[in-house]
């Protein structure tokens, strides 16, 4: 009996107490910096192109096989009237989201720190109905950059990235 | 009432009241489906249904429109009949229940003047559809589930008439418009609180509420006579455990908690009362489900005992106690005291059932010393 009053009470007080769910699709729980979702390419604004050179060593790296690049002359080089340094440039860039592991290994392996892990909720709620539309091409994957959607991770001095 | 509502002939007024039953009915329990989901996911820290429509207010809706649509499925080795029937055994009953349910003065589809009597009799009529679900599915689950109902009835309907019969004991009546209206200074639970809880609780094993859900228990029956039913015939058995919910709240509240007459519920006028009933059972629903929140499932020989042991011995001497005190015309004083001790007597002995649990028979312990 004194278990049962204890019990009542117990539930009782659970039911004066806010409830914990949380409301997800409309309320998102802020997500730490580090936070790794799937890798999207950056966007060099001062330049306006991407960062990526089509260097191909992600895509080398890749354990899982999901990157395709092509690379191409870079229209914008300095030699034939541009702006830019970059004598080669991405072309072509296929990330397939299902096969991704989420490693990070091209993001340490990137010599032009043109690759970064997405650290926002649009990197988590990728659902599709087709498996097809995981495959993202170039303008999906530098867009959130280009339109400044993403905050760059910078990482604190002697605690990561020990190349 | 001959000339019957809106004064229309006594058909069309039977029809119209039927239809006004039914439609009440079902609203109250998508209502109370919907309420009982919200009140539980509190209790469980959730938020409980949200995403169809406001606040989730719709979800009833949308359960009802999927069960309606699908399929009635009835197994090969069915009886057809029992199956078939058994769901409106257990829903009509019910419904027949809310005849003498009083909500406000004069507001009610019949004043009988053994309206109890016919209240109780009817009511336990629904165990014979359970037990028609269980036997006609061909399903050993719903079978134990039938007879477990069948069982627990059993046990719980003594310590249930006899509480109520206390309680027409102390108003000499078993009209219950009466009963109500003999409560406009003080409420029969001041008078029977013994017979309030006694009630209370056969009531919860009327109803299949937690901690008595023993013939629907999941984890035990997989949902005993409902497992072989599917669509409309399962959101009717399902309707009927809501509605019986409802009445019997009503019920509880007309009977011990005044009803629509305390307090100042003559002098405040129709409104007043109706708001009166609503808030009574309202506040008892809650504790249904509080109950639910809180207790976990007797076995169905513990629900036996302890209605046999406990509550019967405890309901008769109850009006042992009234019948004293009416025949000798003590104080109603007396019987607040002893009903007072009389709860008490209840929860030390309910108190030591828990404690001491019957020790296994030697016949039992030799049985599984043999096997091992």
């Amino acid at each position: 009996m004194r278990g049962i009053a204890k019990s009542m009470l117990t539930t009782l007080s659970v039911f004066l107490r806010p409830p914990v769910t949380r409301d997800y699709p409309n309320v998102h729980k802020p997500l730490p910096e580090r936070d790794r979702a799937f890798p999207l390419l950056l966007w060099d604004q001062d330049i306006d192109e991407p960062f990526c050179t089509g260097c191909h060593a992600c895509e080398r790296a890749c354990p899982v096989e999901c990157m395709t690049v092509l690379m191409k002359d870079n229209p914008n080089h300095t030699s034939v009237g541009g702006n830019s340094k970059r004598r080669k440039i991405i072309d072509k860039f296929w990330i397939d989201y299902a096969r991704c592991m989420r490693c990070n290994i091209c993001v340490e392996v990137c010599n032009f720190d043109a690759i970064a892990m997405n650290n926002t909720w649009s990197g988590h709620e990728t659902s599709v109905h087709d498996r097809k539309d995981l495959v993202m091409d170039l303008q999906q994957l530098t867009s959130q950059s280009h339109r400044g959607g993403i905050k760059e991770w910078v990482p604190v001095l002697g605690q990561a990235n020990e190349s | 009432m001959p000339t019957g509502l809106l004064g229309l002939n006594p058909w069309l007024d039977g029809v119209v009241r039927l239809l006004l039953i039914v439609g009440l009915m079902t609203v109250v329990a998508m209502g109370l489906i919907y309420i009982e989901r919200k009140v539980l996911g509190r209790f469980h820290a959730r938020i409980g249904p949200q995403r169809t429509g406001p606040f989730g207010l719709l979800q009833s809706v949308a359960d009802a429109l999927k069960l309606i649509g699908k399929e009635d499925l009835r197994p090969r080795n069915a009886d057809p009949w029992t199956f078939e029937f058994g769901p409106y055994m257990v829903f009509i009953p019910i419904f027949l229940g809310f005849v003498v349910q009083p909500f406000m003065a004069g507001f009610q589809v019949r004043v009988l003047e053994l309206g109890l009597l016919y209240f109780v009799a009817v009511s336990s009529v629904s165990i014979v559809g359970w037990v028609m679900a269980g036997w006609g599915s061909d399903n050993r689950y719903a079978m134990i589930g039938g007879m477990r109902a069948a069982a627990q009835a059993i046990s719980y309907e003594l310590p249930f008439v006899l509480s109520l019969l206390a309680v027409s004991m102390l108003t000499g009546t078993l009209n219950i418009n009466e009963i109500v209206m003999s409560q406009a200074g003080v409420p029969n639970i001041v008078w029977q609180p013994l017979a309030f809880i006694i009630f209370f609780i056969a009531a919860l094993a009327e109803l299949n509420r937690p901690p008595f859900d023993i013939p629907v228990g999941e984890s035990e029956v997989v949902g005993g006579p409902f497992v072989e039913y599917s669509g409309i015939r399962w959101s009717m058995f399902f309707l009927g455990e809501y509605a019986s919910l409802f009445i019997m709240s009503i019920l509880i509240s007309a009977l011990f908690l005044g009803g629509y007459e305390w307090p100042f519920g003559t002098q405040l006028g129709v409104g007043f009362q109706l708001l009166l009933t609503v808030v009574k059972a309202s506040v008892l629903i809650f504790l249904i489900i509080w109950v639910r929140a809180s207790v976990p499932r007797l076995r169905i020989d513990q629900l036996m005992g302890y209605a046999w042991k406990i509550l019967l011995p405890l309901s008769l001497a109850q009006i042992l106690i009234n019948g004293f005190v009416l025949v000798y015309d003590l104080p109603k004083i007396v019987l607040t005291v002893a009903g007072i001790g009389g709860v008490f007597a209840l929860v030390w002995l309910t108190e030591r059932a828990i404690r001491r649990p019957r020790s296994a028979r030697a016949s039992a312990i030799a049985l599984s010393e043999a096997a091992s």
